[in-house]
């Protein structure tokens, strides 16, 4: 098996928490940044309201314009009857 | 008394394994390293289908 020889240079007693070790501190950086940077983790985990919350906040929202743009709206005739 | 193992020619130092427990433990790492990427994936597809994270 490809480098399966590094063993005989690194022991394995360091070479294998060195390891699980880097795989732990990244996946678990990565969570906490995810929690850390977002607002719907919280309210998801919290369940309830909040969880319906966090899935509707996810969706598109229209964006409102900047002052003084103009912006045009097409009416229908059929709308007023 | 010395380690008996120590005179023996096939193993390699500075760790003292020969090439086949090498071989044989990191067969054993891969395999690891191969179930925990299933189960995560696994676990990230249940995360994208029950939360709203990607949506």
């Amino acid at each position: 098996m490809i480098y399966g020889k590094m063993w005989l240079h690194v022991k394995p007693g360091v070479g294998i928490p060195v390891f699980l070790g880097a795989v732990a501190v990244s996946s678990f950086a990565v969570h906490v940044a995810l929690v850390t940077n977002t607002t719907w983790v919280k309210r998801f985990l919290n369940g309830g309201n909040g969880a319906k919350a966090a899935m509707i906040e996810q969706a598109p929202v229209a964006t409102v314009p900047d002052p003084g743009t103009t912006v045009l709206v097409a009416a229908s005739p059929q709308a007023s009857k | 008394m010395s380690d008996p193992t120590a005179s023996d020619p096939n193993r390699v130092w500075p760790t003292g394994l020969t090439e086949p427990e090498a071989q044989e433990l990191h067969r054993h790492l891969i395999q690891g390293t191969q179930i925990f990427g299933v189960i995560a994936a696994f676990a990230h597809l249940l995360a994208y289908i029950y939360s709203p994270w990607l949506k």
